[in-house]
C-alpha cells in the first residue's frame, strides 16, 4: 500500500477536493513546483476570502441600515461585549467545542464522498444517551467513572444513528444526505418524548427538563475559567481525526473512494466498510459533542438545547472545505458570530438571531466566490 | 361530539397545505435537477413578507403574492450560488435557510403579536354540508382552496406542457437542450425561483392563513418535511398532494387526541411521518432512486467538492 506517500494536501484550497488516487501515488515528482505555485495560490486564495468577507459585511450593513440601526453602534458594541472581556471569549470556545466536533462528524465522512447532513440528530441523540447515563448513575458512581460512561453511550449513540443511515444507504440505496436529514428529526422527537414525560424531572418548573446532572459527574473547568473540558476532547479529537486521515491506510483508502469510488471497488478495497466506517466514526464524534453540550454547559436535557448546532458543525465543515485542521478555525469563527448574537440582543436589542444573516452571507460568499472552479466537474 | 376521524383529516388538510405548496415547489426544482434544502428558508421569508405586507396594506392577497416574491428571492440566491457559481446543493440550501431564519428575526421582530387581517376559513356554500367530506375538504381558508388546484396544474405543466418538458429534460438529460439550443441554466433558474415562489406561497398559508401570526422560525421543519414528502412521493405532484395531507394528519392527530383526553405523548406521533419516509424509501428502496431525475441523481452522487 501506498500511503506513506500521500502529499500534504491540507491547505485551504485543494483540502476537500480529492485528488484522483493516480496522482497521490506519485508525490515526488510534483512536490518541488508544487510549493511555489502554493504560494501563489495561498495569496490568491486570501485576496479572494478578504474580498468574500467583506463582501458579506457590507450587505450585512445594508440590512442594519434598512432595519434602521446604526451599524456603528451595533458593531462596536458587539465588538465590546464579545471579544473584550473575558467571559465572553471564553463562552467562544464553551460554544466551538460541540459545534468543532460536529463539525468532524462532516469532515470524515466526507473525506469518502458521503454528505453527513445528520450532525443535529448525532448530537442530540448523543446528549440524549449521555443524559440516560447521568439521570440513573449520575450519583450513584464517582464522577470520573460516570463522565466516560456519559461519553462511550454519546459516541455509541451518535455512531448508530450515522451508521444506520450508511446501512441504509448500502443495502437500499437511500441517499445518506436524505436519511440523515430525515433522522435528524427522528432524534429530536426522542428527545422531547423523553423529557415531556418518562425523564422529565418531578420537581421542575415551568419547561419540563430532565433533573439536573450531579455535580461530581458535570465535566471540570479548565482553570479558573468558565471553559470545560469538552474543547480540549474536541481539540484532541480533531488531532487523531488529522492523524488518522493523513497517516493511516484507513485515510488514505476513504480519499480513494472520496475521489473515485469505482476505481476503488476495482482496486479490491472494501468500499462498503470504508463507507460504513466513516459515517461509524463521524457520528461517534458528533455524539461526543451531544456529551460535552450537555455534561459541560447545560446539565440537563431541555427543548432547544442544540439550538442548531449540527447544522452550523454542517456549514463549519464547508467553510472549511473539509480540512481538519483549518475546521478548528471555522468552528472557533461561526462560535463567535454565535455568542455576538447574544451580545447583539443585549446591547443592540436586535434578535440573536440576527447573526444568522451574517453567518448566511459569509457563506454564500465562501461557497459562491472562493471555491477554484473546475468546470463542470462541481456542482 | 365531534367525530376523531374528520377532526384529523380537516387538519390534515389545512395543515398540510403549507407543507404541499413547499413540496411542489421542490418538486418543480428537484424536476429540473436542483435540490434545495432552502425550501425552509423560503417558507419562512414567505411567512414574514406575507405577514407584513398584510399588516400594511390590509390585504391578505397583497400579503399572499409578497409571500410568493419573497421566496422566490431566496430561492433566487441558491440558483445563484448552485447554477453560477457551481457550489455545492446542500451546503448552499443550508445556507440560505440560515440566511433566511436571520433576515426575518431582524425584520420579523416588530410583527410578533401583532394582529393582521387575515384570510379566514370560508365555507363552500353547499359542499361544506356534506356530512364527513364538508368539514374535511371545504371548510378552510382560500390559500387551502387554492391548493387544489395548483397541485394538479403542476403536474399538468410538468407532464402536458412544452415548459414542463424542458424542466424535465434539464433534470433528465441537460445535454439535449444543449443540442436543442435551449440555455440549461435558464431552464433551472426559472425553475428554482418557481419552485421558491411556491414555497413562499406555503410559508404565506401558513402565517396569514393557518396560524394567524408570525413569530421566529414559525415553519419549525416544514421546508424540510416537503424535501422528504418530495422524494417520498417519487418526484410527482400529485402524490406530493397525498403526501403532504399524510403529513398533516400525523401532525393533526396529537393535538385531536389530547383534545379528547388521551394522555398521549404528541411527540411519539411527530415522529411518525419521519419514521414512515425512511421505512418507504426503504421498501421502495433502489426503484425510488430509479424514479429520481438523472441530474439529481448525479447531485446525490456527486461528492464533496
Amino acid at each position: 500500500m501506498t500511503d506513506t506517500t500521500i502529499p500534504a494536501q491540507f491547505s485551504p484550497d485543494n483540502a476537500g477536493t480529492p485528488a484522483p488516487a493516480a496522482v497521490t501515488t506519485t508525490p515526488a515528482a510534483t512536490a518541488a513546483p508544487a510549493s511555489e505555485s502554493r504560494l501563489a495560490d495561498v495569496g490568491r486564495g486570501v485576496a479572494r476570502w478578504a474580498a468574500a468577507l467583506a463582501g458579506a459585511i457590507a450587505i450585512f450593513t445594508l440590512l442594519l441600515l434598512v432595519k434602521g440601526a446604526n451599524p456603528a453602534d451595533v458593531y462596536s458594541h458587539v465588538w465590546t461585549s464579545t471579544f473584550t472581556n473575558s467571559p465572553s471569549i471564553q463562552q467562544i470556545f464553551v460554544k466551538a467545542a460541540p459545534l468543532l466536533l460536529g463539525a468532524l462528524a462532516v469532515v470524515v465522512p466526507a473525506r469518502a464522498g458521503l454528505v453527513n447532513v445528520g450532525g443535529e440528530g448525532q448530537i442530540v441523540i448523543g446528549a440524549v444517551a449521555a443524559g440516560g447515563i447521568g439521570i440513573s448513575l449520575g450519583d450513584k458512581l464517582g464522577g470520573g467513572l460516570v463522565m466516560i460512561l456519559m461519553a462511550v453511550a454519546a459516541m455509541l449513540a451518535g455512531a448508530a444513528w450515522a451508521g444506520l443511515a450508511a446501512v441504509l444507504r448500502l443495502t437500499v440505496g437511500i441517499n445518506e444526505a436524505v436519511s440523515t436529514l430525515l433522522m435528524n428529526y427522528i432524534a429530536l422527537d426522542v428527545l422531547l418524548y423523553l423529557i415531556y414525560s418518562p425523564w422529565k424531572d418531578p420537581h421542575g418548573t415551568g419547561q419540563p427538563t430532565t433533573a439536573e446532572l450531579a455535580d461530581t459527574a458535570k465535566l471540570p473547568y479548565l482553570g479558573t475559567t468558565s471553559i470545560h473540558i469538552g474543547f480540549v476532547f474536541a481539540l484532541v479529537a480533531t488531532a487523531v481525526v488529522w492523524a488518522l486521515l493523513r497517516y493511516t491506510t484507513w485515510g488514505f483508502r476513504l480519499r480513494v473512494i472520496g475521489g473515485n469510488p469505482e476505481a476503488a471497488r476495482r482496486a479490491g478495497l472494501p468500499v462498503a466498510m470504508l463507507l460504513l466506517s466513516a459515517m461509524l466514526v463521524g457520528g461517534a464524534l458528533a455524539g461526543l459533542g451531544g456529551m460535552v453540550h450537555y455534561a459541560g454547559v447545560e446539565y440537563k436535557l431541555r427543548t432547544g438545547i442544540t439550538t442548531n448546532f449540527g447544522y452550523i458543525a454542517f456549514l463549519a465543515s464547508w467553510l472549511a472545505r473539509h480540512n481538519p485542521v483549518s475546521v478548528v478555525l471555522a468552528a472557533l469563527a461561526l462560535a463567535a458570530i454565535t455568542v455576538a448574537g447574544d451580545s447583539l440582543q443585549l446591547d443592540s436589542g436586535l434578535p440573536a438571531a440576527t447573526v444568522n444573516i451574517l453567518m448566511g452571507l459569509v457563506l454564500i460568499a465562501v461557497l459562491g466566490w472562493t471555491a477554484r472552479k473546475k468546470g463542470g466537474a462541481a456542482r | 361530539m365531534s367525530n376523531l376521524a374528520v377532526d384529523v383529516l380537516a387538519g390534515a388538510v389545512g395543515g398540510g397545505t403549507a407543507i404541499m405548496y413547499a413540496g411542489l415547489g421542490e418538486t418543480i426544482s428537484e424536476r429540473a435537477g436542483v435540490i434545495n434544502l432552502g425550501t425552509e428558508g423560503s417558507m419562512l421569508g414567505g411567512a414574514l413578507a406575507a405577514y407584513a405586507a398584510t399588516a400594511t396594506s390590509g390585504s391578505p392577497w397583497v400579503g399572499a403574492l409578497a409571500g410568493i416574491g419573497a421566496g422566490a428571492a431566496l430561492a433566487a440566491v441558491h440558483a445563484v450560488l448552485v447554477i453560477a457559481r457551481k457550489a455545492n446543493q446542500f451546503a448552499s440550501g443550508l445556507t440560505v435557510m440560515f440566511f433566511a431564519l436571520g433576515l426575518t428575526s431582524l425584520f420579523g421582530a416588530s410583527y410578533v403579536g401583532r394582529t393582521i387581517h387575515s384570510l379566514n376559513p370560508w365555507k363552500v356554500p353547499g359542499l361544506a354540508a356534506i356530512p364527513w367530506l364538508g368539514p374535511i375538504l371545504f371548510d378552510h381558508d382560500p390559500l387551502t382552496y387554492l391548493s387544489y388546484f395548483v397541485a394538479p396544474a403542476v403536474w399538468w405543466v410538468l407532464y402536458r406542457s412544452r415548459v414542463g418538458l424542458l424542466v424535465r429534460t434539464a433534470g433528465e438529460h441537460s445535454e439535449v437542450l444543449l443540442v436543442h439550443g435551449y440555455s440549461t441554466s435558464l431552464v433551472r433558474y426559472v425553475s428554482v425561483i418557481a419552485g421558491g415562489g411556491l414555497c413562499g406561497l406555503g410559508g404565506a398559508q401558513l402565517s396569514i392563513a393557518y396560524s394567524n401570526a408570525w413569530f421566529e422560525n414559525m415553519t419549525v421543519g416544514r421546508g424540510f418535511i416537503a424535501v422528504a414528502l418530495v422524494i417520498f412521493a417519487t418526484w410527482n405532484p400529485l402524490r406530493v398532494m397525498a403526501g403532504s395531507y399524510l403529513f398533516g394528519a400525523a401532525l393533526a392527530l396529537s393535538p385531536a387526541l389530547q383534545a379528547r383526553g388521551y394522555g398521549i405523548n404528541q411527540f411519539a406521533l411527530d415522529a411518525i411521518p419521519f419514521v414512515v419516509t425512511i421505512l418507504v424509501l426503504a421498501i421502495l428502496g433502489k426503484r425510488t432512486l430509479l424514479a429520481a431525475p438523472d441530474e439529481l441523481r448525479r447531485v446525490f452522487e456527486t461528492r464533496t467538492t
